[in-house]
């Protein structure tokens, strides 16, 4: 390219300007504008819910932007779905593997291509479509049999057949000249081995096409990228060469905000003893495949937090603490009583509360009333008598209680629950804890999909929830909520419980101390505090070997 | 979809009694009964005749009885596909222990029993199996009409008990004969169970919700099993009475049972989603399926075709009932 003149640059693979996107009152993306220079590696980085993946899914076809425009190759690109998108040469590497495993790996290199070694009308010419295949394989440096059944591979490899098909497909059938591949965090799967293989195909596949990533492995993206942009909130805030900047200037840029201490209530927040009276202790959780042995103490009155990427199975912590769904090993005790496997059955009726993240499929039944939502938990005991009758006068009696107390905007225990907004939904599950004198809470993402409103009325009942004594386990995405409302901050990586972070009222770690402990040291899984983090006037913290 | 958007908007405009009581929904279908009677007391002389009444109401108090059970389980999202096996299997059994013990009319409670035992094999099969509810019932449809036809050996036995039929065809009030009073009686408490009690709520929450309903903590499996083991239950009753009544057991009995049940819940407006409906309004739509029964033999439509009118009955009320019920529910 240096050997052009400014006015021969040819154009970007890629352009777009002004992209934005929101899902109901949520805008997910604002305004993003940025190009995909020729012959170049682009990363995306942010936080959870920065956008990035609604940015793969509007430049991969698989959703439409509300407004804006894209460019490919200097033509207007509005792809309908991900196949539009396939055949104008962009393809992408999905988080969720996408192969088919019973069947050859040559087939699921080639799969969709059929028509192109049909050989006198219905028969397919396996020979050549095994050549292409290991051809394509042999490019990729990927040491695997086409003729074997893809399922025989290991999850690393499969995930190395699937970048392959992504990177060479479209070039060795000669469909595709210039590829442009969108890859979504796509060494977290791969063996060390593999992903040798991995960046040595990406410094080839440069040489003919552009790749864009997105990754959370700051230490990978700067030595793999050649341009970075920062997405936060939906915007984009900066534009970075890596020669320029640093792991640590990257973590500023994805959090930075500002956090109102008065939002949070940080200043009810109390001090909590070492020694106070545990309301939950769980020992030797365990859960393959989502999170490795976790051992963890909510004291009474204290607010737990446990923070961590969106694969670092603090849901299904949460669920196996809650007994929602056991996990494989471990002990959990309530209020000092004896500790036995998690059954959400029986918690609920100790005093234990959830609420789950995902509100529409597991936390509340639309098609019922506010009050058979509210009434929801305690069917076995508050709202029924000895002989099983319900006691209608009651359930109605508590609910319009709740609603006024919460000031539940739905105007009678009777209306059906999705009529409500999110954040009067959600008042809603909470009430069905609220009514039973919880002891302890384990709340998901309780302010997901809740407006700013009804955020700060949800932090407020925490608040004043953990005054009167009550134990809470808060998972959350959000990391101003997190620090903000939690005396305790556990982070998790990958199902590893990697650090445990005081956050008292008065000296509250940074947004930017948090994303670095959360986020993969490439290489460096045993130094989870890492050299990028800035360790600097911040709280003591303990790390967990 | 338009009609969804829009009480997104405009949250808590419309609102709800907290019980299904008489609202659009259950206009319809009244409407429909009202329609079939007027329609076959034209098309028909014998129709509105009062020997005619009794003769529904003694074939629509067979199937309400059976009806009921199979309510709740498909108001709480599941479907029970054995229960005309069950009919079979009970009436088998029945006929034999009259025939061969001297239990006398207390074969009542032991057919009532043998169907809560059947109906309790589909609900552990199914909730503790953790398969789905029609394949569980499939599965048992087969071995329970086997093992029937077994104890049958492929013919009809009449019982030797006189005035047994009396349970069914006595009149204790004129005109209406004891097995519709059964029924009605077995209605009203049902209904009651569906709307005041713990189990009844928790049918409807399972149907709505099932997956809500075990994150808060209620013991889905547990009600699943009770769930279908009432239906066993009165399906016992049901194909008792229906014994009495033919005053024999045959290999053809309950044969119809799966398909006429099945009608008569959606028809009623019960969702097969779950979650939506109720028993108090099986009964309604129990009387559309027992006239449209009754009058198109009255009109001399031959069995076939009366199969074809049936079955496109429960297709349309399905797809009717797909504008008329909460489109969204979380299943």
């Amino acid at each position: 390219m240096s050997d052009r003149t400014a006015l021969q640059r040819p154009s970007p693979v890629f352009e777009a300007q002004a992209l934005s996107k929101s899902y109901g009152p949520n805008r997910v993306l604002d305004d993003v504008g940025f190009v995909v220079p020729r012959n170049k590696v682009v990363t995306f980085v942010g936080e959870n819910g920065a956008g990035k993946s609604t940015l793969f899914n509007i430049l991969s076809g698989v959703a439409a932007p509300d407004s804006g425009v894209m460019r490919l190759h200097g033509a207007t690109y509005a792809p309908t779905d991900y196949g539009a998108a396939a055949s104008l040469g962009v393809s992408r590497v999905f988080q969720e593997q996408s192969l088919i495993l019973n069947v050859p790996v040559y087939e699921n290199l080639l799969l969709g291509q059929d028509a192109r070694f049909a050989r006198a009308g219905q028969f397919l010419d396996r020979k050549a479509m095994i050549a292409v295949a290991e051809a394509i394989v042999e490019e990729a440096g990927v040491d695997v049999d086409v003729r074997r059944r893809t399922g025989d591979y290991d999850f690393s490899k499969r995930q190395s057949i699937e970048i392959a098909r992504a990177c060479l497909a479209g070039l060795h059938l000669g469909l595709v000249t210039q590829p442009f591949v969108l890859l979504d965090e796509p060494t977290s799967a791969l063996d060390r081995r593999d992903e040798e293989a991995f960046f040595r195909l990406v410094a080839r596949i440069k040489t003919r096409g552009s790749l864009l990533f997105v990754s959370h492995r700051l230490t990978e993206v700067l030595a793999l990228s050649d341009l970075i942009y920062v997405l936060k909130d939906g915007r984009l805030v900066a534009e970075l060469e890596p020669a320029n900047t640093t792991e640590s200037e990257l973590h500023g840029l994805m959090v930075g905000r500002e956090r109102a201490a008065d939002f949070y209530y940080e200043r009810r927040q109390r001090v909590i003893a070492k020694g106070a009276e545990p309301v939950l202790s769980a020992v030797g959780l365990y859960q393959p495949g989502a999170f490795e042995p976790i051992d963890l103490v909510v004291r009474k009155g204290e607010v737990v937090g446990i923070g961590g990427l969106l694969d670092s199975g603090k849901s299904a912590l949460g669920k196996a603490v809650a007994g929602v769904d056991p996990p494989a090993a471990g002990e959990v005790a309530l209020n000092g009583g004896s500790a036995g496997a998690p059954d959400i059955g029986r918690f609920v009726r100790q005093g234990l509360g959830y609420v789950p993240a995902e509100r529409l499929a597991e936390g509340m039944i639309a098609s019922a009333s506010v009050a058979w939502n509210v009434s929801l938990a305690s069917g076995g005991d508050l709202f029924s008598n000895a002989l099983g009758l319900w006691r209608r006068g009651r359930e109605v009696e508590t609910t319009e209680r709740y609603v006024r107390s919460l000031a539940i905007r739905s105007a009678a225990a009777n209306v059906r629950a999705s009529r409500l907004s999110g954040g009067n939904q959600q008042k809603a599950v909470l009430a069905r804890w609220l009514c039973r004198n919880p002891s302890v809470l384990v709340l998901d993402n309780p302010t997901r999909g809740v407006d700013a409103g009804a955020k700060e009325e949800i932090y407020r009942l925490i608040r004043e929830l953990a005054e009167t004594g009550v134990g809470v386990l808060l998972i959350t995405d959000e990391l101003l909520e997190l620090i903000g409302l939690s005396n305790r901050i556990l982070i998790l990586q990958r199902g590893r419980l990697v650090a445990e972070v005081p956050a008292p009222a008065d000296a509250k770690p940074t947004e930017r101390e948090i994303v670095a402990l959360m986020l993969p040291q490439s290489d460096r899984p045993d130094l989870p505090t890492g050299a990028a983090s800035p360790s600097t006037s911040s709280p003591a913290r303990e790390t967990i070997p | 979809m338009t009609a969804d958007a829009d009480h997104l908007v405009r949250p808590a405009e419309r609102r709800l009694p907290a019980w299904p009581t008489i609202d659009k929904s259950l206009w319809l279908p009244i409407a429909v009964v009202l329609g079939l009677i007027a329609f076959f007391s034209f098309a028909t002389d014998s129709f509105a005749t009062m020997r005619n009444f009794t003769a529904v109401s003694g074939q629509a108090g067979a199937l309400l009885i059976v009806c009921l059970g199979g309510t709740f389980v498909i108001l709480m999202g599941s479907i029970d596909l054995s229960v005309g096996a069950i009919v079979l299997f009970v009436a088998a059994a029945s006929v034999q222990i009259l025939n061969n013990t001297a239990i006398g009319g207390a074969v009542f409670f032991a057919a009532a029993g043998i169907g809560a035992a059947l109906g309790l094999i589909n609900g552990l099969i199914y909730a503790f199996g953790r398969i789905p509810s029609f394949v569980a019932t499939l599965g048992t449809l087969s071995i329970f009409s086997g093992l029937a036809l077994q104890i049958l050996q492929g013919r009809a036995i009449q019982f030797d008990l006189p005035g047994f039929e009396e349970i069914a065809i006595g009149q204790l009030i004129p005109r209406l004969p004891n097995i519709a009073l059964c029924a009605l009686v077995a209605w009203a408490a049902v209904v009651f169970v569906a709307r005041r009690t713990r189990f009844g709520r928790y049918m409807y929450l399972i149907g709505g919700g099932e997956t809500v309903a075990r994150t808060a903590g209620v013991p889905v499996r547990r009600y699943k099993v009770y769930a279908f083991t009432l239906a066993g239950l009165l399906t016992g009753v049901g194909a008792i009475l229906m014994v009495a009544r033919l005053g024999a057991a045959g290999p053809s009995i309950g044969q119809e049972l799966l398909l006429n049940s099945l009608a008569a819940i959606v028809v009623g407006g019960t969702s097969l989603a779950g979650g939506v409906g109720g028993p108090h309004r099986t009964l309604i739509g129990v009387l559309i399926i027992a006239i449209i029964d009754n009058g198109l033999n009255l009109m001399g439509v031959t069995q076939y075709s009366q199969m074809i009118v049936k079955g496109a009955v429960v297709i349309a009320a399905v797809l009717v009932s797909r504008e008329r019920i909460f489109s969204a529910v979380v299943k």
